[in-house]
């Protein structure tokens, strides 16, 4: 094996990325000749062998391993292009080079693994829809824009990647295209994607400037110039892009420039990709609405993988972003608000699929905070247990709406949790599944989520993110900006209480689902009923159904969906031990990162109380208790509210301040303050620009000037009236000004520089013409009479001084005309020899 | 034409399939004979059998084009791959005779002559002979990437026109020109051969309009004599005129003499800069006059003169271009004119102007261009790259809305000329063949549905993705390359250009804010073009647009090569960086070298003087090429 793929030209990858691309092709273009078996065998195998593949590299990069903890294997696959960047204006090469490193080789494993589970449970799922080829495909090329993602060993190329994967998900939100509402989704998903791409894109030409490289091992070695003031990596805020506001402007001259830091600049620009992706305050609007999508899209795009990947950027790229606690803070500020904004929201939705938007939404928040704060390993383990929790609800909630649709086809109603309710009785494995999946979304105690989760709160509290180059504070503009003693406490209770709420509204879900009474429809007894008219999973088919009839109880799910239920589930209890915290020796995720992380947090994330370690091990304990109680709180208050009460609780408290209620039921209405206020802006400015554009340039550059020539047209056509006597009149008013012309003389002159600050003026030619001149502007004539041969005129002129000269003329009829000249020598040019 | 209620298979079809298999059996002998023969067979043998199994819904007739197709640029690739490139050039001495240049702007004059003379209803030879000469041309074209372009001239000719005046016949190629001579190219029978769809009426002025428009654009290319560049210069606008005044909408007429009138403006300064120019060369050097490109490029003006000569020839060029405030005409010439005609005007005539700024005003007036550089790109951002897509967004007319796009994207190529950074310079020449290339499809495109329901407004098409999936299939990668979503074209330019940007110290302290603003750009076009697409394919289709069937053979013929290039480009730009690379670095040379002499803000203020000829400049002409 080693000989078969070395480390350094590892092409391995090439099957990895290479299988689902094949997939995604086949079943694009002739999925439709294929027929559902071939596109499902295509699409499975694809994943499949590229799971197995992954495995094997998994295994292959755990045996490279080195001392120091480094584990790489590269495979370079062409070069592609190149720009200009460094301090030289070096060329900068940007190649196809893939490579897995500890970090991605845990992210492949997810992305191949997860979604296997989720393509052979989309293989039922979306049975008899009429795109089944088409939905196979995209999310082949999911898969691959995935891998690429976070294969890429470049920046370049993981945007490729990053646009890949929002591309995929624009298709797929939409996928159900001809209601125009997925449609706009779809858009909207996009383009918010874009605007963190467009972060994105500023960091690339940042980093290129200031490090002079793209891919992770140069950005790594030239990360240290970002910060440091020496190399002048200061990037100026206002005035723009620095100089002087002068005259009319000076107001807006500020008394000493706002600058940063490059490295601060750098990082809030990829965390403002990063927002767009993982949909964080304030571009997270998207994701809620991509529910519009098919459910194993909403499992495996929406929740496991794609919307990690800012979190996973952020681990990427941990060394830069340590450079700058200010964005540290940033993140782990957003971070925390998103969780409990995102969980306010979730706490009231009716629709399943939206609850569980939402909590996707504030779970990634917590793995803002973690990698905020600096705990990497923390963060990024709750990627990893939630991508099988999330999986597991989401496909859940697939299983429960696919049950739904039996009777009701409406989109909105099927999803409706106040049209299900007992479900348990008639889907036992997706009830059991979903349970887990809570419990370790919630942090019942020894599931994936409670390790997780508790890792987060507790490095929030103790963690201290400070400037990793003190030596640098010295120096003029080295100050580097750290985050306040207070802060951890504080995103430590508002953490807390976005954990609290993420177990009262899970609890709800689970309850208002599978206990109590079923209310879709009235359960008739089998033998009263016909065959089952309709089965499908299918959407978009709309022939209404009297849900007051007797009809069928909710069927459980085929094999092919309940299986991948399981088995994430069993991860779902099971995957904490991977690293189970609490002081535990035995940690093999945070083992098996370090080599990724260290050098980063090293030096750049403490304890607080001055990285007080006896302290914060003193603190593990209490704050394990309080989390506890997040837990058992939310739980209880969901209990107590939806079972004894059944309800009534919630019903009351929505009456006693309705106004409150709709407000957070209507997602606060940040999409209306969104619309109201920046898309507004740019809708009228865009308006505005297409009135101008039509009215004023054109109007300017086109009708005015025909405007012009049309008007000068009509009025010199009226000179043109064919009368002879007016012809002449004008002949004689010509000639008599041609006669004006000659009888009156012309003073005209040229400068010449004859080198040496000497000028020779020369006055113009004219018939019978006489000349005196005034050489040094003193008013008197340097000679009383007229000469005829008196043209020229020497001058020594010092530089930077004006001279002025006059020159009179007289001609043959003895009328006089005066010129003043101002003779002026210019600062001498600095013209090098050539 | 196919309608969609053919069944795909016959039982034509069935018995004939024992034949094809033997057909496809023939093909993988041949390929495997091919493989031993070389290594590059096997990737386009690989090509080639994608290209021939993937049409659905068509037969042999578009398989076999589609499948040379595929195997050629394949081909074109294995052979341009850079280190293959290098190797074969180390090894072969470059034969750079046969007049190559000058046969590429002949052959179409010819063929438009031989037009002529054909009788008027023998339309189809008429077509057959316009596709010949023009495939003809391209084959020829492809002849000049037999060399590696290097930082030099080649395929040089030069020889006394009009000696009295200094007019030579000088035409040459290098790293930039090489690409838009070949786009060109391949862009004209494109156009062509999808026009024949569309247009039946005047088909012999039609043919010659193409092929006199086809030389104008060649010449203007290639031509290193500035009264040379000048004659094709124009020459390219009167078969556009005509084109559009023709074959064009319902307000073609108003089109054609706004488009005429703004162009010759800006021509007739530039004619008037240019003989200036050539006079005061004669004048400082004591001998005739020249129009010689690289005579001319010694000509050191001081800045207040050569202002104005700058001025003559920019603003020549920022009309063609367009750049804010000279755009409006671009609207609607595109409105109104046919869609082979709006396809070579976005592809290749726009290009013009672009490609003129870079030769002529920065190669001749580096100290002006530089003083007015961060000025320039200001508008390039603001005005072309922001206001272009704002105004794009606003529009209902499709084809207004694209070309308000082209007046964004080509914004970006002259930021990146502004800027002035080896990767700068090279993105924007390979954004030119991007917008060529994915602008040009999506006019293409636009096209074949104008064709079944004759109007542009975005309002009347909804949910064809339905009734015509292929055809929103290709539309959605030709969008793809139009916002630059990475993996197509549109991105690698975008990306050289905006890091080249940020790279540049031509901009002042403000190559933060342009790079900036250029990438808000990326944001707009993501805007304006999902909404294109959102409002053609997405949701409920009405009656009048499910009845619309997918593409004919000739559509999908005519748009598959440029859906290749979109990728081609895409995923292996260094093909094309290779060969730009060095022409490149020479043109910032030259510029450096001439502002490093006379740095700003002063520049160059003393009396006019010869500089030595540049290193890269080819040979000047011999007394003995010169008829006495």
């Amino acid at each position: 094996m080693p000989s078969l793929f070395p480390v350094n030209d590892y092409a391995l990858i090439a099957v990895i990325l290479g299988m689902p691309l094949l997939g995604a092709f086949v079943n694009g273009v002739w999925g439709k000749r294929l027929g559902e078996p071939a596109v499902k065998l295509m699409a499975l195998a694809a994943i499949g062998t590229s799971f197995l593949a992954s495995v094997v590299t998994f295994f292959a990069l755990k045996g490279t391993v080195a001392a120091d903890g480094e584990a790489k294997l590269v495979w370079s696959a062409w070069e592609w292009m190149h720009t200009t960047g460094g301090k030289n204006g070096v060329s900068v090469p940007i190649d196809v080079r893939f490579s897995i490193d500890q970090l991605s080789g845990v992210m492949m494993l997810i992305i191949t693994g997860v979604g296997f589970l989720i393509h052979v449970y989309a293989t039922s799922y979306m049975a008899k829809d009429e795109g089944y080829a088409r939905f196979f495909a995209y999310m082949n090329l999911f898969v691959f824009s995935m891998l690429v993602l976070v294969l890429a060993d470049s920046l370049p190329l993981l945007f490729v990647g990053w646009e890949g994967v929002g591309l995929c998900s624009y298709l797929l939100i939409g996928f159900w295209y001809q209601t125009s509402a997925n449609a706009e989704a779809g858009k909207k998903a996009f383009i918010a994607n874009r605007i963190g791409d467009f972060g994105l894109l500023c960091a690339m030409f940042l980093l290129v400037r200031y490090t002079g490289a793209l891919d992770w091992h140069g950005i790594s070695n030239g990360a240290a110039s970002l910060l440091n003031p020496g190399e002048g990596a200061r990037v100026h805020v206002w005035p723009l892009g620095g100089g002087q506001y002068t005259g009319l402007l000076h107001f807006l001259q500020p008394k000493s420039p706002v600058t940063i830091s490059a490295a601060t600049a750098v990082t809030l620009a990829l965390l403002l990709g990063c927002t767009g992706k993982s949909a964080q305050i304030p571009l997270y609007v998207w994701l809620p609405d991509a529910m519009a999508g098919p459910t194993p899209v909403s499992a495996l795009i929406h929740a496991a993988t794609m919307v990690t990947a800012g979190v996973y950027l952020i681990c990427r790229l941990s060394f830069v972003f340590v450079l700058s606690p200010f964005t540290m803070m940033v993140i782990a500020v957003v971070g925390a608000a998103t969780a409990l904004l995102a969980a306010t929201i979730a706490a009231v939705q009716n629709d399943i699929k939206k609850v569980l938007a939402y909590s996707t939404v504030s779970q990634l928040g917590f793995m803002f905070l973690g990698v905020g704060v600096g705990a990497f390993t923390a963060g990024f383990f709750h990627v990893f247990t939630h991508a099988f929790f999330k999986a597991c609800l989401f496909l859940g909630a697939g299983s429960v709406i696919h049950a739904m649709h039996a009777r009701i086809h409406d989109g909105n109603a099927s999803q409706d949790v106040r049209n299900m309710g007992g479900l348990r009785k008639w889907m036992p494995l997706t009830h059991w599944t979903f349970a887990a999946a809570t419990l370790a979304i919630i942090g019942l105690p020894f599931t994936s989520g409670f390790f997780s989760k508790d890792e987060i709160l507790y490095r929030a509290y103790v963690d201290h993110t400070v400037n990793p180059m003190p030596g640098l504070a010295s120096r003029p503009h080295g100050g580097v900006f750290e985050p306040p003693q207070w802060l951890g406490p504080v995103l430590y209770w508002v953490a807390w209480t976005a954990a609290t709420l993420t177990a009262f509204y899970m609890v709800r879900l689970y309850l208002l689902t599978f206990w109590g009474e079923f209310k879709g429809w009235v359960v008739g007894r089998p033998s009263m009923l016909g065959w089952p008219a309709h089965h499908g999973g299918a959407k978009g088919e709309h022939h209404e159904e009297d849900l007051s009839q007797p009809g069928y109880a909710p069927h459980e799910s085929p094999w092919q969906m309940t299986v991948p239920l399981i088995v994430l589930a069993t991860f779902s209890l099971g995957a904490g031990v991977l690293n189970p915290g609490f002081g535990i020796e035995r940690q093999p995720m945070e083992h098996w990162l370090e080599p990724v992380f260290h050098a980063a947090s090293e030096k750049a994330v403490l304890f607080g109380h001055g990285n007080d370690a006896v302290w914060a091990a003193d603190m593990m304990w209490k704050l394990a208790a309080i989390s506890f109680l997040a837990f058992a709180i939310g739980t209880a208050i969901a209990w107590w509210m939806y079972i004894p009460s059944r309800g009534e609780p919630a019903r009351r408290m929505a009456e006693a301040s309705p106004g409150l209620y709709r407000l957070v039921l209507d997602k606060w209405r940040i999409d209306e303050l969104y619309e109201a206020t920046v898309l507004a802006a740019v809708d009228s400015l865009a308006e505005t620009s297409a009135w101008v554009d039509q009215a004023i340039v054109d109007g300017l550059f086109a009708r005015l000037t025909t405007l012009l020539v049309g008007i000068s047209g009509t009025l010199l056509r009226a000179f043109q009236n064919g009368v002879v006597h007016v012809y002449a009149a004008f002949m004689v008013a010509g000639l008599a000004a041609i006669g004006w012309f000659f009888t009156v003389p012309h003073p005209a002159a040229t400068v010449v520089d004859a080198g040496n600050d000497d000028y020779v003026v020369t006055a113009a030619p004219g018939i019978g013409y006489a000349y005196r001149w005034d050489a040094d502007g003193d008013g008197r004539w340097d000679h009383e009479g007229f000469e005829q041969g008196d043209t020229t005129l020497k001058l020594h002129v010092e530089p930077g001084k004006t001279m002025l000269v006059r020159l009179e003329v007289q001609n043959a009829f003895g009328l006089v005309r005066a010129k003043k000249i101002h003779v002026v020598a210019r600062p001498q040019a600095p013209i090098s020899s050539l | 034409m196919e309608s969609p209620e053919t069944p795909v298979f016959s039982h034509e079809d069935r018995a004939s399939w024992q034949a094809r298999l033997a057909v496809i059996a023939v093909v993988a002998a041949l390929a495997a004979l091919a493989a031993r023969m070389s290594h590059e067979a096997v990737p386009v043998l690989g090509a080639v059998l994608i290209a021939a199994l993937v049409p659905r819904q068509h037969g042999w007739t578009v398989r076999v084009p589609l499948a040379a197709m595929a195997g050629l640029l394949a081909l074109f690739v294995v052979r341009m791959w850079p280190d293959v490139a290098e190797v074969a050039d180390a090894t072969a001495t470059s034969p750079e005779g046969g007049h190559i240049l000058s046969w590429m702007i002949a052959l179409p004059i010819l063929g438009a002559l031989a037009v002529l003379v054909l009788p008027r209803q023998a339309e189809g030879a008429q077509r057959g002979l316009t596709l010949v000469v023009m495939l003809t041309t391209l084959g020829m074209s492809l002849k000049l990437l037999s060399v590696s372009m290097g930082r030099g001239f080649h395929f040089d000719e030069n020889v006394a026109w009009i000696p009295r005046f200094g007019i030579h016949y000088h035409v040459a190629v290098d790293g930039i020109s090489l690409w838009l001579l070949i786009l060109t190219t391949v862009i004209t029978p494109i156009a062509t051969y999808a026009s024949f769809g569309s247009i039946h009426a005047r088909i012999k002025e039609w043919c010659f309009s193409l092929l006199v428009l086809q030389c104008g654009m060649l010449g203007s290319f290639v031509a290193m004599d500035l009264f040379l560049f000048y004659v094709f210069w124009e020459l390219m606008l009167i078969p556009m005129y005509v084109m559009i005044g023709v074959w064009g909408g319902s307000s073609r007429i108003k089109s054609a003499i706004k488009f005429f009138l703004y162009t010759m403006f800006g021509s007739v300064l530039m004619l008037g800069a240019i003989l200036y120019l050539a006079y005061d060369y004669a004048r400082v050097s004591g001998g005739p006059p020249s129009f010689d490109y690289f005579e001319l490029q010694r000509v050191l003006l001081p800045l207040h003169v050569q202002g104005w000569l700058w001025a003559g020839f920019t603003l020549a060029f920022v009309i063609k271009v367009p750049m804010f405030p000279l755009h409006t005409w671009l609207p609607d010439a595109h409105t109104e004119a046919p869609t082979a005609g709006s396809v070579i005007l976005a592809a290749v005539m726009l290009k013009m102007g672009t490609y003129g700024y870079l030769r002529f005003s920065m190669g001749l007036f580096p100290e002006m261009s530089a003083a007015w550089a961060p000025n320039l790109a200001g508008v390039a951002v603001l005005g072309g790259i922001i206001y272009g897509a704002l105004c794009a967004w606003k529009q209902d007319d499709a084809k207004r809305l694209i070309a308000y796009s082209s007046v964004a994207h080509l914004g970006y190529v002259m930021l990146g000329l502004f800027a002035l950074t080896a990767a700068s310079i090279e993105g924007s020449v390979i954004q030119m063949v991007n917008h060529g290339v994915s602008t040009g499809m999506l006019f293409l495109l636009f096209g074949v549905i104008y064709d079944r329901r004759h109007t542009r407004q975005l309002n009347d098409f909804g949910g064809l993705a339905r009734p015509m999936p292929v055809y929103a299939a290709l539309f959605v990668v030709a969008t793809l390359a139009s916002i630059g979503v990475p993996g197509t074209n549109g991105f690698v330019g975008e990306f050289m250009i905006i890091t080249g940007t940020f790279a540049s110290n031509m901009l002042g302290h403000f190559n933060g804010v342009q790079a900036t603003g250029a990438a808000i750009g990326v944001i707009l076009g993501a805007i304006y073009m999902l909404m294109v697409v959102q409002k053609m394919f997405f949701g409920p289709v009405s009656e009048k647009n499910a009845k619309q069937h997918d593409l004919t053979a000739r559509e999908l013929l005519s748009v598959a090569p440029l859906a290749m290039l979109i990728f081609i480009i895409g995923l292996f730009p260094n093909v094309f960086l290779s060969q730009i690379k060095g022409a490149a670095a020479r043109v910032k040379d030259d510029f450096d070298s001439r502002i490093e002499n006379n740095p700003p803000p002063m520049f160059y203020e003393g009396p006019t003087k010869l500089m030595p000829r540049r290193p890269e400049a080819p040979q000047p002409a011999t007394a003995a090429a010169a008829p006495h």
